[in-house]
């Protein structure tokens, strides 16, 4: 953490309009909710009890505006459809970071709310205003029972949604978020017990919404917030639908570095490169949808996804499919020594092991899969050269990105890009065969020596053996001895202000584009996928480089 | 993936409550009020509820002296202070001790629940205790924190 609190939130003008946008309207509801509820002459009965209801109004106000809000960024299906045409006003990217927001803001003035709650109906029970006791306001009305029921609500779910707990046991997150659906019934009904009246005695009707608001002097704001609930059950339903047209699981690969790769077929399933999707195996389990990204590009027949088996839905589709956790570890272990190995198992690390239902005698569980989901790593055709970095196993998306590209190059229709960049930062390479063996093809393809640069570099530590290895095979050899591909492999961790430096000054002296003029602008994206103290770093470098002649942009993605 | 570790989970569900707890002592101490005052109590207008004679020991330490409210205040302090746990508390073993969060969660249940505005507090305890009390029966462990490591008996 270089950077100091303030400067990352006031010095970074669009966190500080974000800022003064997000927390200048909270404040401003407040203050409204407050001083129309202060200044309301037919509700001089509750003014009474002065600043408490002041505040509790204010807060509620507020609060009925996060309610409208915390679902906004979960739209996931309108948000992959309007971002890339918003990426310029907003990250549409960062929507949890957004949700979260909504969430620290909520559980702050739901503090207050209640705090002022609790004050008010003690006041109520002393006064007598209203002939009831402060627990017949707590316990008995609407507003009291909601309440309450919220508030545990949100205690089970900010608790379990917590980084750690989600990383432990993401069911745990997943079915207790679902409450959401209990906690948005209480929210557009918390106010149904017209507690804000100017009568002695609630209003009730016998028609929707149930109380009159001739008495009933309420926001209603539910009548605003409800919408997007309404909207977010409507996608769901669409997901759920969707989920459910036909789609066939064709073929599993079984990769000697243990990654299953999933080939599925789904006529209506339409995707660019670089998303992810959502993988749901009812055999296994029934609710559960796992994220994976979309390693197949578009031009596929089929749509694949590369799943290692690391966690324990991932292991028990393992053994369903007759490669378990134990026969994998066997040929992980082996690929990772894989570099002497090699010529005598006969099994070079592209090979993989096919399992077919019309060859084998296993059959294949039936797949649901829903998505896709967006990424900013869309946008690459739109710059002149894309610099990808994928770090470990964020280097997915980018197999789907660089098959896209291969079969664009084919037809000759690579938009703006003249170049790209791929620098893979991993520990262990070995481990990652599929994706070597697709990187491999990807470079035997090309013809432009220039347009495609792998760049890997491995920051495992080596051991002398190794390093001997790598001296002696190296020296010479067509093909790197460790990828066995024709580009070296780096050790030690990039330096990217060097690197984007040097990319700099050869894009300003003309020799990086040969033919583009330096009074042009030339327009770099940065596409990296990883670990967030790598995309700091990274994102710096790509800011200190920028200039009036090259424009670098940074972007990250979410997993 | 797959395995939650329940005594990491209770510890953030016991600091919210703990916190909760606190800031309910907080106005507990200008709103004084017996939560159970209306088992046998009259309504006043004005006034409110009249507590019943057979609450006096309550009405005593709630709302003449708000000792209650001071316990659970000061319990509740105590809570958050060793489920950070602050580094007096982390020299110490005990401040590893399930059991002892048990036993001073359902404390605090017990203190909160007296008076007006710990209600939700107490439930919440209660919730943290119980999910302490799993966390005990699959004898989970809480790991050793990293300056204390290798210090042997001394940490």
């Amino acid at each position: 953490m270089g950077e100091s609190w303030f400067r990352r939130e006031f010095l970074t003008p669009r966190r500080l309009a974000f800022n003064v946008i997000f927390y200048g309207l909270h404040f401003f509801f407040f203050g409204y909710g407050w001083y129309s509820q202060a200044t309301n002459q037919r509700l001089a009965g509750l003014n009474s009890l002065k600043f408490s209801v002041w505040a509790s109004r204010g807060a509620g106000l507020v609060l009925a505006f996060d309610g409208g809000l915390i679902l906004i960024p979960m739209f996931r299906n309108i948000i992959r459809f309007v971002r890339p045409k918003l990426t310029w006003l907003f990250p549409a990217d960062e929507n949890i970071w957004f949700h979260r927001q909504v969430a620290y803001s909520m559980a702050f003035w739901a503090m207050v709310h209640t705090t002022a709650h609790y004050v008010n109906f003690i006041n109520v029970e002393r006064t007598q205003i209203r002939k009831q006791t402060a627990l017949q306001i707590h316990y008995t009305q609407p507003g009291g029972i909601t309440g309450h029921f919220m508030l545990l609500i949100m205690v089970l779910m900010y608790t379990t949604a917590h980084h750690k707990v989600r990383a432990q046991c993401f069911e745990v997150f997943w079915y207790t978020h679902h409450l959401a659906f209990f906690f948005m019934i209480g929210l557009y009904t918390h106010a149904t017990g017209c507690f804000v009246r100017d009568s002695v005695d609630p209003d009730y009707i016998s028609s929707f919404p149930f109380y009159s608001t001739q008495h009933c002097l309420g926001y209603l704001s539910w009548r605003f917030i409800i919408w997007p609930g309404i909207i977010y059950f409507g996608e769901r339903m669409w997901r759920e639908y969707r989920a459910r047209r036909t789609t066939r699981l064709s073929k599993v690969l079984v990769h000697p570095s243990g990654a299953m790769e999933l080939r599925i077929i789904k006529p209506s399933f339409k995707y660019t490169a670089g998303q992810w999707l959502f993988v749901q195996i009812p055999e296994i389990s029934r609710f559960q949808w796992h994220p994976f990204t979309i390693t197949s590009a578009p031009e596929d027949p089929y749509v694949s996804v590369h799943i290692r088996q690391v966690g324990d839905w991932t292991q028990a589709l393992g053994d369903r499919l007759g490669v378990g956790p134990s026969v994998v570890a066997n040929m992980t272990s082996a690929a990772l020594k894989g570099a002497e190995k090699e010529e005598k198992s006969g099994m070079t690390r592209g090979d993989f092991v096919e399992l077919d239902p019309a060859i084998a005698s296993i059959t294949l569980p039936a797949v649901r899969i829903d998505g896709p989901y967006g990424a900013p790593a869309e946008d690459v055709f739109k710059v002149e050269v894309a610099v990808l970095i994928g770090a470990g196993i964020g280097v997915t998306p980018f197999a789907s990105i660089l098959k896209h590209i291969w079969y664009m190059q084919r037809k000759g229709r690579l938009g703006t890009l003249r170049r790209v960049e791929f620098f893979w930062v991993c520990r262990d390479a070995p481990s990652f065969g599929w994706f070597q063996s697709l990187l491999q093809e990807v470079e035997a393809a090309q013809a432009d020596p220039n347009f495609l640069r792998i760049n890997i570099y491995l920051t495992q530590k080596i051991s002398e053996d190794m390093l001997w290895n790598i001296a002696v095979n190296d020296a010479g050899a067509e093909y790197d001895p460790l990828t066995l591909l024709r580009t070296r492999t780096m050790f030690g961790r990039p330096d990217w202000m060097t690197i984007f430096g040097q990319m700099k000054q050869a894009i300003e002296t003309g020799q990086y584009l040969p033919g583009s003029k330096s009074q042009l602008k030339t327009k770099v994206g940065t596409y990296f996928c990883g670990p967030g103290a790598l995309a700091k770093s990274i994102k710096e470098a790509t800011l200190a480089n920028s200039g009036s002649t090259i424009d670098f942009t940074f972007a990250k993605e979410h997993f | 993936m797959g395995n939650l570790i329940w005594h990491e989970y209770a510890r953030l569900v016991s600091i919210t409550a703990s916190v909760y707890a606190v800031w309910s002592a907080f106005f507990g101490l200008f709103y004084r009020k017996f939560f159970w005052d209306f088992v046998g109590g009259t309504l006043r207008d004005p006034g409110g509820i009249e507590p019943s004679p057979n609450a006096a020991v309550f009405i005593t330490l709630i709302v003449k002296v708000p000792v209650i409210q001071m316990l659970s205040m000061a319990l509740g302090m105590f809570m958050i202070a060793m489920e950070f746990p602050i580094p007096p508390l982390k020299k110490l073993a005990i401040h590893r001790s399930l059991v002892v969060r048990i036993v001073l969660l359902l404390f605090q249940t017990f203190l909160t629940i007296l008076y007006y505005q710990g209600t939700n507090a107490a439930i919440w305890s209660l919730i943290a205790a119980v999910s302490y009390g799993r966390a005990e029966m699959l004898k989970e462990k809480m790991a050793v924190a990293k300056e204390n490591k290798g210090r042997g008996g001394r940490a």
